[in-house]
């Protein structure tokens, strides 16, 4: 089995998956009885990046920012509005759904909550298997060792397939999520959420599991996710939303050595570590307001609001997400030029 | 101790008696709040914290279930002996609650002016009109802005964060001397959690109150407690000031759950050192140490009833193997 060497550039080679200028608006009516009077709610307005072979690419933001509108526009769960999404050079949002059909075997997903993406009355056997007998790869006694392989997998015994879903724990069946998404030997896993329903040591075990099977299938994932220290830990680079549009992407490690958006550095500021020592020292910035509803988002940076380094044109002028040099986007007034 | 304590747990015990058998939700547990001083309860779903705080406020449902023992002795009376009226005066007036999830706790059709104010007219026989002006000024200072009008709106026209501030301000309406908060912020964003806590955190300093603050997140913890007890299975397996627990935990499932939280500010590990195993089933716990199974250290422990042992001043643990000073981690 090939060994993929952990990313240690933020150039990304080998590019597995394109986005440009991705775009989604719902239509949200509002009303009771006057239905017609609809309104756009840009869940995702002109989002771009790209994810390597084998590499994590995390998305964090708060409840509503469309991170995971994005995880289904990629995997056309959602048809975006526009923009492209190019997997291996394809560009999936100008295929039919027929045509999408042998592709999905590549791009799977793993939900937040195990226990309402498993049917209840299929055994995990069987829920494991669903992809398998979907895409009509293997027959009979092949079937069954496929499954009892990727129970072995995600760290089940073999014997626990012909269990119900409410006979496992929590952990056990985001397990099952993941050898679901694993059976069709994928090479691109969207992770929404998959560790937020979880406590915390049963979390480390998930994520541990997710980190192996990277390394050992060399699968790459969009790992969704609220918790920014989940996040820098299993990504190799780290985007951060803000009602629908990226505002800063940088390496993990630069995430939190230096970031440049006032929103990423609240973010970081409002995490707090788990030191009393450390906690001491610090001051969390303190965000004004809530975040606004994404049907009528503020004019110029959608940050301005909120955003404690806001100046004068920041009302009026909309940032342009641009690259500051070293593969450090950014989304913000503050940063004009490319650093040297 | 030097500091005068304002609530008194002492060896609290609540089973539930549901018809798969008996659940030890809480399992003889004792602690105090000294004045003025916040507290953590940590641990993971199902160990007891909540329970354990219900408890004190009689909020446990009966049945299933039900307060078998212990004393809980708060500003000189033991709560579990009061008469159901006299409890009635205590909760909401002198030991308030804020829930984690604000919207199952407020009532959708009454006004949010209506909800604070019946606290105030109910605890501190104010008027109509007295009890809406205090809560004007109640949810002035929990950050609501326009608060003279927002009296008027219902519970689903406000964010997740402004439903948080309100049950705040009726938890404060009363100048509570100890205040339960229940995984307050598990419900919100990252930027609102930490607006909420802070406000916590202010608005008890300025009050003088007394905090017992039920998490999971490890970080909130050291950020905003004094002291911090740790359980599990019921028990609680070690307490301390927060500094000293978090510094030299003694208990291995302490040091399993410091380990398994990535941390912002060290440079990322390869692998998160996880607790194997799932927590035990409360209705068939088993023998001794409930961390045993799960223990990578106590393969030799002996199945005796774990004990609470002083192993550093104020610092209390009940693994055998702390107990003699060398720790195999």
């Amino acid at each position: 089995m090939p060994v993929i060497p952990e990313w240690e550039t933020t150039m990304v080679k080998n590019i597995l998956i394109e986005v440009k200028n991705l775009s989604k608006y719902f239509n949200v009516t509002s009303g009771l009885f006057h239905q017609e009077r609809t309104k756009r709610l840009r869940a995702v307005d002109n989002v771009s990046f790209n994810i390597g072979k084998g590499e994590t690419l995390g998305l964090v933001g708060e409840s509503g920012c469309g991170k995971t509108t994005v995880g289904r526009c990629i995997l056309q769960l959602y048809r975006p509005m526009d923009g492209e999404v190019l997997f291996e050079g394809t560009d999936l949002c100008r295929l039919t759904g027929r045509e999408l059909r042998p592709l999905r075997q590549k791009f799977q997903i793993i939900f937040q909550d195990p226990s309402e993406s498993l049917n209840p009355r299929f055994t995990a056997a069987d829920a494991i298997g669903e992809p398998l007998r979907i895409h009509n790869t293997v027959y009979g006694h092949a079937y069954q060792e496929r499954i009892a392989e990727l129970l072995n997998l995600v760290g089940l015994a073999p014997y626990m397939g012909e269990r119900y879903p409410h006979e496992f724990s929590g952990g056990q069946r985001q397990r099952l999520g993941i050898a679901r998404a694993l059976a069709m030997n994928p090479s691109f896993i969207v992770c929404d959420e998959p560790v937020s329903a979880l406590d915390v040591s049963i979390q480390a075990q998930i994520i541990n599991l997710l980190d192996d099977l990277q390394r050992q299938f060399g699968i790459a994932y969009l790992f969704i996710a609220h918790d920014l220290s989940v996040v820098r830990h299993i990504s190799h680079r780290v985007a951060v939303m803000y009602l629908g549009k990226i505002v800063e992407l940088c390496d993990r490690d630069e995430l939190y050595k230096n970031p440049l958006h006032p929103y990423t550095k609240a973010l970081l500021s409002a995490v707090p570590i788990p030191d009393p020592k450390v906690e001491a020292t610090r001051t969390p910035i303190m965000l004004k307001g809530e975040i606004p509803s994404p049907l009528n988002p503020p004019p110029g940076c959608v940050f301005h609001p909120r955003c404690p380094s806001a100046f004068a044109p920041c009302s009026t002028v909309a940032p342009v997400y641009k690259d500051v040099g070293g593969g450090h986007s950014v989304s913000c007034l503050l940063y004009p030029t490319s650093r040297p | 101790m030097t500091v005068e304590s304002i609530l008194d747990v002492d060896n609290l015990t609540t089973h539930f008696f549901t018809q798969d058998g008996l659940v030890k939700a809480v399992n003889g547990v004792s602690y105090r709040v000294a004045k003025g001083e916040t507290i953590a309860m940590v641990g993971e779903s199902g160990c007891g914290k909540t329970v354990s705080a219900l408890s004190i406020l009689r909020l446990v449902q009966e049945p299933p279930g039900k307060i078998v023992s212990g004393r809980v002795t708060f500003e000189d009376v033991d709560l579990l002996k009061v008469s159901n009226s006299e409890m009635r005066r205590v909760r909401g007036a002198k030991i308030a609650m804020v829930f984690q999830e604000p919207m199952t706790s407020l009532n959708p059709v009454l006004t949010i002016g209506r909800q604070v104010s019946e606290t105030l007219e109910l605890h501190q026989h104010m008027g109509r009109q007295a009890a809406l002006r205090e809560t004007i000024k109640l949810l002035g200072m929990v950050g609501i802005p326009q608060a003279e009008r927002r009296v008027k709106d219902y519970p689903h026209h406000f964010s997740g964060g402004m439903r948080q501030r309100v049950m705040i301000a009726m938890a404060i309406a009363c100048h509570p001397r100890l205040l339960i908060a229940d995984e307050p912020t598990t419900a919100l964003d990252a930027t609102i959690q930490a607006q909420i806590l802070e406000l916590i955190k202010n608005l008890t300093r300025e009050l003088g109150t007394s905090v017992i603050l039920i998490t999971h997140n490890l970080g909130i913890v050291a950020r905003y407690a004094q002291r911090v007890y740790v359980m599990y299975a019921g028990d609680i397996v070690e307490h301390g000031p927060a500094q000293m627990v978090y510094d030299k935990p003694r208990h291995p499932y302490t040091l399993g759950l410091l380990a398994s939280v990535p941390r912002l500010d060290e440079t990322r590990k390869t692998r998160l050192l996880s607790i194997q195993g799932q927590p035990p089933d409360l209705i068939y716990p088993p023998p001794g140490c409930a961390f045993k199974p799960r223990c990578s250290y106590g393969t030799q422990c002996r199945d005796e009833e774990p004990e609470l042992v002083e192993v550093a001043p104020g610092h209390y643990c009940s693994c055998q193997l702390s107990r003699n000073g060398k720790l195999p981690w």
